[in-house]
């Protein structure tokens, strides 16, 4: 199996391997973590004295109602992304791991290499002043450059890494290429297109901090008003909302993979 | 102003290479001290011979011109400096300056008076320099020397072109274009979206609200660019002394309710220093006096926009203006 080194396929999580009944117990901690910070985040909030002198600005980067919509702005900026990402990446991943693709599939690993190495601050940038413009769009494109390629590396990996026995097995009993491809050999790459596409989200959900820069809103805009106005309190409390979130895209991503795993086999 | 976005890490770079080379510079007079002396204005009123200043300022191009305007004056007068521009954002510059790692920078009276004093802003240049001046000399042991002409203030702006077209002379015409039921996009930077002397008042002064969905919010250096093209920001928040302006041919709207606070600079100094040798005032205050808007909208052009070195843009335009001798570019 040739593997670019630029493009590291991401491990399966460990729990994957493990029984069931204690994987299902392992997936409530991250919840767990995600209420208690958002709670914790909100008593703060509402603790506050925004009327004090000098506060605020802080109050108006705080208001509830604010922080929701930034952060529905958020969450709509990383589903969409993510989605782009799965649709383009997945049967991309799955056309470079036949044979039949040769080595295009190390070229292909490679350009996705260099794509993820442009620095998101300046690719959302420039897509502002793409014909795209300012917005959730040029954002969103944005997201998608910095976050395909650990999904396509782990689709054209979990799919090589497949034992050629059971691929030859498959169609020693008759099956056509398609049909070894959808009852062998994606259930046997899932734990590690999953991973993938955990890796993609929780980057989707910090690179999204930037879209504010192209007015594309997002959890980014209270975040950074309170960065350049120093007040760290407030930044942190929202950069604490933006590692709940992360937490918990990345905690669905792990359930929906028990779900495929479990309907699949 | 409260902390700006700071310049990409090439500027960074370019910094750290004039700082070297202001450095250099700086011991090299040292050796010849008399040699200058045939040199500027400046010189011929001023001797801070023996003086040592370290100099600092915050971390937009502005202040890097002017950290470097302040090593070439203090050089053409003889003293000892080491430049330590590009500290940070106003937080960690000024706490450099209490805390005695700097012995000056430029800093500006609306955020003296709001930030670092607590007070409300004052509008009038002359008023509120007086009161932040005695207040943070009481308090804080501050000397502020004399103000900039100019004043460095939150803004909104407009194609010139489309400005012609819509007849945009004011921000009252601004409230009345969205009165009359407009709908071009206003786009500002995070900040302004929350300061006190932000949108929220600006809206209230002009007694306009923005339609549904705006502001759109932008990264401040996109703000300029995305207000040269009306389709994408019909108004863009910026300041009045940025670079950007003329090379973007923007028209800056009048504040005509005077509703942003003031921002005229001056070299802040901490007291002990001030009083080794209370001259260091007559130094700046012809170029402070000097330093209008429209020269330091030149300035700032030229470091921001045709990206001239702020070593160079300080040092010819102090020669140009007979403050230091020639032999000191």
């Amino acid at each position: 199996m040739t593997v670019p080194t630029t493009a590291t396929p991401v491990a399966a999580p460990a729990a994957a391997r493990r029984s069931l009944p204690r994987r299902s117990r392992a997936l409530l901690v991250t919840p767990t973590i995600v209420v208690v910070t958002v709670g914790l985040v909100i008593v703060w909030i509402r603790s506050q004295d925004f009327t004090a002198p000098g506060r605020a600005p802080e109050g108006r980067a705080l208001d509830l109602g604010g922080l929701l919509a930034s952060f529905g702005e958020h969450v709509y900026l990383v589903a969409i992304s993510t989605l782009v990402v799965v649709a383009i990446s997945i049967p991309l991943g799955i056309l470079l791991s036949r044979p039949s693709a040769g080595r295009l599939g190390d070229a292909v690993l490679a350009f996705g290499g260099f794509m993820q190495a442009l620095p998101p601050f300046g690719v959302i940038i420039i897509m502002a002043f793409s014909p795209l413009g300012f917005g959730a769009p040029s954002a969103i494109v944005a997201l998608v450059i910095a976050s395909f390629l650990p999904v396509l590396t782990n689709t054209v990996v979990g799919l090589r890494q497949v034992d050629a026995s059971y691929i030859e097995a498959a169609r020693g009993m008759g099956m056509s290429a398609g049909m070894t491809l959808r009852l062998v050999e994606l259930p046997l790459a899932v734990p590690v297109m999953v991973a993938g596409i955990r890796v993609a989200l929780v980057l989707n959900v910090g690179t999204a901090t930037l879209a504010t820069f192209i007015g594309a809103g997002g959890l980014g805009t209270p975040l950074l008003s309170m960065l350049k106005l120093g007040r760290t309190d407030a930044a942190f409390a929202v950069a604490a909302l933006v590692a709940a979130l992360a937490l918990f895209v990345d905690w669905l991503a792990a359930v929906a993979e028990q779900v495929v795993r479990g309907s699949g086999g | 102003m409260i902390g700006r976005t700071p310049r990409a890490s090439a500027t960074a770079v370019v910094t750290a290479a004039a700082l070297v080379l202001a450095g250099c510079a700086g011991g090299g007079l040292q050796q010849s001290s008399g040699a200058a002396a045939g040199g500027g204005s400046l010189a011929q009123k001023v001797d801070l011979t023996g003086q040592s200043y370290t100099v600092g300022s915050k971390d937009f191009d502005e202040q890097l011109v002017l950290c470097e305007m302040t090593v070439a004056v203090l050089e053409s007068v003889k003293a000892t400096v080491t430049p330590k521009c590009n500290i940070g954002g106003t937080e960690a510059t000024r706490n450099a300056l209490l805390g005695g790692q700097i012995d000056m920078y430029w800093d500006y009276t609306g955020t003296a008076q709001v930030t670092f004093l607590g007070g409300k802003p004052i509008q009038d240049a002359r008023q509120q320099y007086d009161t932040v001046k005695s207040a943070d000399l009481a308090k804080n042991q501050i000397e502020w020397l004399a103000p900039s002409a100019f004043n460095n203030t939150y803004a909104f702006a407009v194609s010139e072109a489309k400005a012609q077209e819509l007849n945009l002379n004011s921000d009252s015409d601004m409230a009345a274009y969205y009165a009359k039921g407009g709908t071009g996009t206003t786009c500002v930077e995070s900040e302004y979206l929350v300061r006190d002397d932000g949108l929220p008042g600006f809206q209230k002064t002009y007694g306009f609200q923005l339609p549904g969905g705006q502001p759109t919010v932008l990264e401040t250096g996109a703000v300029y660019q995305a207000t040269a093209d009306p389709t994408k920001c019909l108004f863009g928040e910026v300041f009045t002394t940025d670079g950007r302006i003329p090379a973007l041919k923007l028209r800056v709207l009048k504040d005509d309710k005077t509703y942003h606070p003031l921002y005229n600079a001056a070299l802040t100094v901490r007291k002990p220093v001030f009083d080794k040798n209370p001259a260091i005032a007559d130094a700046f205050a012809p170029v402070a006096a000097a330093l209008t808007d429209e020269e330091m909208l030149k300035l700032n052009g030229q470091k921001s926009s045709d990206n001239v070195p702020q070593r160079k843009v300080a040092r010819d335009w102090l020669i140009a203006k007979g403050f230091i001798g020639a032999d000191q570019n």
